[in-house]
């Protein structure tokens, strides 16, 4: 049986006459848990952006579900959730409001009224908040007022609170104290968690700390917008690594 | 010989120098033949008319200025803003609409921003003959346009990374456009839009100079009989409605909602919407068109103005802009630089408000005493009364700025004035220009005002085509009008872009 749930097909990606990804061909099956390795600016980021359509890439073809983006409806859409590296919160709203942020998809008007006249329930948001450890002094405290780490910890659980089937995250881990850190991957993870909150099966993680690839089933190594290797975890190799630092 | 640097330092300072040609020709039109006249006037400032009789008219006047001040204020927030979102490229970016739309929107409220509240007003008169709702009317028109323009602006700076961070969720269009502006338009109706009452009831009171009603009426009428001490009463009073409409808005916390506080504020925006519909579609309807009979009588007009004559008020309407402008930009950093003391600060604090209370036309007619009436004379009015608003925003910000700098200066034994000039105006500098730039839009259309008293420009015209209910001038000096607006405001807007 297929699969597969994200396909990158002969992906390039120019930028001001620099080519950042390079005839990029990539796989995603469902329920993987990938860790994708490079040196600052190899092209992890856009790689992100070109899986979860924020980029269009200068040739190649992006597939979910074996549909181009364009085909695809919002609900479809829905199933891909991402953590970003500069991790794209509003500063403006509190805490808890861009945590239900990530409950827009899906719910009506009416609920986004409410979340920013700040009368609408926060019981989910505030589960996501806690299992991501963050103390309830902050959850109606403005972005702009936390600081990095706890910013961090917001984005993880507006994510993570969509309920998404795949997760791309662009160095979740940042900022983090090293228990945090193991509390956080944990939390991505696992698939099911205390609090029954559901953990997205499919996972693609960029990653700078090699101790932290334990975990994960698949490894890909990406330098100058060319992949490597896309080997299993168990058959990463110094060698492989050599490659790409 | 040092030459002179331009920098945003220098460049706010500069601008004095139009009051070479100004002083000029303001010293060669003096006559103390009203001298005693503008003594009386000030002297009564002090010694204002207080009886049974007066507070009466006075509290019957504010009222009416409060109701025209307040429901255009009301009326000119919620549809400024609902006008801005659907003007700013964010709203076209959410819902995939083409930009045409954009720019036609765009266009269409920078021509009615264009043209003062005074000329609609003095327009919608004559259509309609004197009506209490002309007033509210008349200002909502220009005040949606210039309301919807700041609220666009600040749309336009939301970031990418918010817009895509709403976009990643795969929202419901409305949903992502609600969330995304909800705090640009809750700050800037903190930040701006408190502010536009005071604005409100500054042009109710100059329309009612013009016979709108309200305290302008009286003010104008008390102005007309040389009954100083009266027009103080009333000026006086305006000044306690503005600093305590102030200070109610003030109070209203608007970042603490409740439900109950919600529900009101939800409440208030549809009334206002359907009171607005319903009361426009009433008075589109149940009015005949008073003067005005068809649109057929703007082509059997006459049309008496040569292209001469017409360009001469176009160019005088310029020149008068640019020294308005001048005096607005400059006076207020000279002035608080170089008298800059305590006691100096709260006298200069004090004179702004006066500038800024007393109705530009009141401002002339005093000036007009002991000076003949010139372009000059129009020039000083405005650049004053608009000085005034300049200083204002100037003082809040110097006040609110991190003094370090200023203060490890002084301890350097640098001069004070010096210390003020480099340690906290120049810091300011820039912001402050940007502002002028904003100003300088806005004094464009109230040339319109002081020429209608001041005989110049195409104000003056305006008014004289009105009266001879010459239909076919009063277009084509309104055409001129909204020309010079815009491409004031398009000049402005790369100045403003540049400085920001």
């Amino acid at each position: 049986m297929n699969n597969t749930l994200l396909e990158l097909k002969n992906i390039s990606y120019k930028y001001e006459n620099n080519l950042i990804l390079n005839k990029v061909n990539l796989k995603i099956n469902s329920g993987e848990k990938i860790a994708l390795l490079g040196k600052s600016g190899s092209g992890k980021t856009t790689l992100i952006s070109v899986l979860n359509g924020t980029i269009k890439p200068t040739q190649g073809e992006v597939k979910l579900f074996n549909k181009s983006f364009k085909e695809l409806d919002r609900k479809q859409r829905r199933k891909i959730t991402t953590i970003w590296q500069d991790l794209r919160l509003i500063e403006d709203l509190s805490a808890e409001q861009n945590v239900n942020c990530g409950l827009l998809a899906e719910n009506n008007f009416n609920f986004a009224f409410k979340n920013l006249l700040n009368i609408s329930s926060f019981e989910k948001a505030h589960k996501y908040m806690q299992l991501c450890r963050l103390h309830n002094s902050i959850y109606d405290k403005k972005i702009r007022k936390l600081s990095v780490g706890q910013k961090q910890r917001v984005a993880i659980a507006r994510s993570l609170i969509q309920g998404s089937n795949i997760l791309l995250a662009d160095e979740p881990f940042n900022n983090l104290d090293p228990k945090l850190i193991t509390t956080i991957k944990n939390l991505l993870l696992e698939n099911v968690n205390k609090k029954n909150t559901k953990s997205p099966k499919t996972i693609l993680v960029a990653l700078h700390r090699l101790d932290l690839l334990n975990d994960f089933d698949k490894v890909i190594g990406i330098r100058d917008g060319k992949i490597f290797f896309n080997i299993k975890r168990t058959d990463l190799k110094k060698l492989h690594l050599d490659k790409i630092y | 010989m040092n030459k002179l640097k331009l920098n945003y330092t220098s460049l706010s300072f500069l601008p004095i120098l139009v009051c070479i040609p100004l002083g000029y020709q303001l010293i060669t039109n003096l006559h103390f033949g009203g001298f005693k006249l503008f003594q009386e006037f000030l002297i009564s400032a002090f010694n204002p008319k207080i009886d049974n009789e007066i507070i009466i008219t006075v509290i019957n006047r504010l009222n009416e200025t409060i109701l025209i001040g307040f429901f255009s204020w009301l009326v000119s927030i919620i549809f400024g803003a609902i006008f801005g979102i659907l003007s700013s490229n964010i709203f076209y970016k959410i819902f995939n609409i083409p930009n045409f739309f954009y720019i036609i929107i765009r266009f269409f409220l920078t021509i009615i921003r264009s043209i003062h509240e005074v000329v609609w007003g003095i327009l919608l008169m004559q259509i309609y003959g004197i009506n209490f709702s002309i007033g509210i009317i008349a200002i909502c028109i220009p005040y949606v346009a210039v309301n919807s323009k700041v609220f666009a602006e600040q749309l336009e700076t939301i970031d990418y990374k918010s817009f895509e961070s709403i976009n990643q969720i795969n929202a419901p269009k409305f949903s992502f456009l609600l969330t995304l502006i909800w705090n640009p338009i809750i700050n800037t109706f903190k930040n701006f839009g408190l502010y536009r009452l005071e604005c409100s009831i500054r042009s109710t009171v100059i329309l009612g100079l013009f016979g709108i009603g309200g305290i302008g009426t009286s003010i104008f009428l008390s102005f007309q009989t040389l009954n100083f001490r009266e027009l103080w009463t009333y000026l006086w009073s305006l000044a306690i409605l503005i600093i305590f409409s102030g200070l109610i808005l003030k109070k209203i916390n608007f970042n603490n909602t409740n439900k109950i506080l919600s529900i009101f504020f939800i409440a208030v925006f549809f009334v206002t919407i359907f009171l607005s519909f319903s009361y426009f579609l009433y008075f589109v309807f149940n009015n005949n068109f008073g003067n005005f009979n068809s649109f057929i009588s703007l082509f059997k007009s006459n049309l008496d103005l040569g292209l001469f004559d017409f360009l001469k008020l176009i160019l005088e309407t310029i020149i008068l802009s640019l020294l308005s402008t001048g005096i607005a930009i400059s006076l207020p950093p000279l002035v608080i630089g170089f008298f800059n003391n305590n006691t100096s600060k709260i006298l200069i604090k004090i004179f702004a408000f006066l500038l800024r209370l007393i109705p530009t036309p009141v401002i002339l007619l005093s000036l007009l005493t002991f000076n003949s009436p010139s372009l000059s004379l129009a020039a000083l009015t405005l650049g004053l009364h608009n000085a005034g608003i300049t200083s204002k925003l100037l003082f809040t910000n110097l006040d609110s700025q991190d003094k370090r700098n200023y203060i490890a200066m002084k301890s350097l034994g640098i001069s004070k004035k010096t210390s003020w000039l480099l340690g906290l105006f120049s810091q300011q500098a820039k912001s402050y220009l940007a502002y002028c730039a904003y100003r300088s839009d806005i004094i464009i259309r109230e040339t319109a005002i002081v020429g209608v008293i001041g005989s110049v420009g195409l104000g003056w015209q305006l008014q004289e085509s009105l009266s001879s209910f010459a239909w076919q001038e009063v277009t084509i000096v309104l055409i001129a009008y909204s020309s010079i607006a815009i491409v004031v405001e398009l000049i402005n807007g790369k100045i403003k872009n540049s400085l920001t």
